[in-house]
């Protein structure tokens, strides 16, 4: 048995599942019902001045029979009084002295604020806290959430205020609506963060009903946009995760948020320099329970692995996330056909010929079957034949020597800048 | 003709030429791919005789860059 405990910035938890600051965690009830099925920690839902909601908050994108491939919300902070929070949190860390409770919390950029509300929620004993500066709808329009989460100045600002009273480590949550999240996450580490946490929701908006031209979701009749997660956010969230991980003035522990479905999507996320992951969409499609499946899974895999211990993982994937100015311009993968597992649906030739390099040719072998095959010295490897093929198994990208020695872009631009550098201008 | 046959020509010719002892000096690249100056001093007359391949294949380009690169580790 694998030791699934992590060590975020101090915050210590029995597994690295986390619920995220959402609708999951918006009473003790609930956060108790998550830590009897096995979470690890809690993301309190985000503690402010009680707000006022609308009906309705939620919508999803399906796609192709896929229900919640991506998740769309307009749902603000808590709406209940901060004493009623405080004392739920209060019975949940009582009950449950050994998991992570940290209190998502988001007030006006005034530092009498900051410290009367750290303060207060301190006081009744948290393992840490989180400070939102990404959730982009609502709040945002009164100059919180996203919208002091997109000015650097304020990000730093803000979390020295917190920093001046906290006891707790500081978790600052950072928004993806923004051109560069490295930029914001250096902010947070100047502030004095003890971690960041990422990434809050996308703007969005959900869909367009055809037939009422209401905005998806609508709130009678009118409509505004929201945050959106889900498994479809998982590739832009991973992303930014990387990249912060990889930059050397990100000296911080990060948090994994964004689409996280299973112990295989943390896993990405932990190899990718996140300690631990937050998980939202996948328990509201699917329920507190889910959490069993990704113990297990992780347990498993590091047992299989022969690693004892989950935090054994964290960022080992950190150094192979590069820019591409320095991949290998010379390392070369083409795509084979494995006729005898290809079922002849003629997906990957249509592929190839209409929106790639037309190198895959639909021929007759000696029996007059109809075979696939690819002419490996026009095919550049760019993997979309297998990417639409059905059949597992039925293509194959393999690595073909290109017979050269490694050559990035970015070494190939200086040795050009040279030549041209050493040009004579007399024989010029 | 294909990309690959391209490139196989691009490829003899510049091999041909370094075989022969020519350097490459100069290089253009812009909308029309790369224009690649070789350069190579004749020992009878000490005038330099220099060539222009025009490369319009990406492979050309990855190929000329590599024995460029080489040529600079040979002079260092």
């Amino acid at each position: 048995m694998a030791d699934l405990r992590i060590n975020l910035a101090g915050i210590e938890s029995p597994n690295p599942f986390w619920l995220a600051s959402a609708p999951p965690t918006n009473s003790g009830y609930q956060v108790q019902r998550a830590f009897e099925a096995g979470w690890g920690g809690a993301v309190w839902k985000t503690l402010g001045d009680p707000i006022l909601n609308v009906s309705s908050r939620f919508a999803a994108v399906s796609f192709n029979g896929q229900k919640v491939a991506g998740f769309n919300n307009i749902e603000l902070i808590t709406d209940r009084p901060l004493e009623v929070n405080l004392k739920e949190i209060y019975e949940t860390k009582k009950k449950f002295p050994n998991h992570a409770i940290i209190a998502s919390l988001m007030v006006e950029p005034k530092q009498e604020k900051w410290h009367e509300i750290v303060k207060k929620v301190e006081a009744i004993g948290v393992d840490g806290l989180e400070l939102n500066f990404g959730c982009p709808h609502g709040m945002a329009e009164r100059g919180m959430g996203a919208a002091s989460g997109q000015v650097p100045e304020l990000v730093e600002k803000q979390t020295y205020w917190v920093k001046e009273v906290a006891k707790t480590p500081v978790i600052v949550k950072l928004t993806p609506n923004i051109t560069d999240i490295t930029v914001t996450a250096e902010a947070a580490v100047n502030g004095g963060a003890d971690a960041i946490s990422m990434i809050n929701t996308i703007n969005s908006l959900a869909g367009v009903d055809i037939h009422s031209w209401d905005t998806i979701p609508h709130v009678g009749g009118k409509g505004a946009h929201g945050g959106y997660c889900g498994p479809a956010v998982k590739p832009i969230a991973l992303h930014m995760v990387g990249d912060c991980a990889r930059n050397p003035r990100i000296n911080i522990p990060i948090s994994g948020i964004g689409g996280i479905s299973n112990w295989q999507n943390a896993v990405e996320y932990m190899l990718m320099g996140a300690t631990g992951v937050q998980v939202c969409t996948a328990a509201m499609h699917h329920g507190f329970r889910i959490v069993e499946d990704m113990i297990d899974g992780l347990n498993n895999y590091l047992d299989e692995k022969g690693i004892a211990s989950a935090m054994d993982i964290v960022g080992k994937s950190v150094r192979k996330y590069s820019d591409w100015g320095d991949l290998d311009l010379n390392y070369k993968i083409v795509a084979q056909i494995n006729n005898d597992v290809c079922i002849n649906c003629n997906k990957c030739h249509i592929a190839c010929e209409d929106t790639s390099h037309q190198c895959i040719d639909m021929l007759m072998d000696e029996h007059g079957n109809n075979i696939l095959r690819v002419r490996e010295e026009d095919c550049v490897g760019c993997n979309l034949c297998s990417i639409v093929c059905p059949v597992d198994g039925a293509i194959d990208m393999v690595e073909m020597p290109s017979g050269l020695p490694v050559m990035t872009w970015n070494e190939r631009q200086a040795a050009l800048g040279a030549v041209s550098c050493s040009v004579d201008p007399i024989s010029k | 003709m294909s990309d690959y046959q391209t490139f196989l020509q691009e490829r003899d010719q510049i091999d041909y030429f370094t075989q022969k002892g020519y350097r490459i000096k100069n290089i253009t690249e812009n909308l029309s791919g790369a224009f690649v100056e070789f350069e190579r001093e004749s020992k009878e007359s000490k005038e330099f005789n220099k060539e222009t391949l025009h490369i319009l294949t990406a492979d050309g380009r990855k190929y000329f860059s590599v024995v460029l690169i080489n040529q600079q580790k040979e002079g260092a």
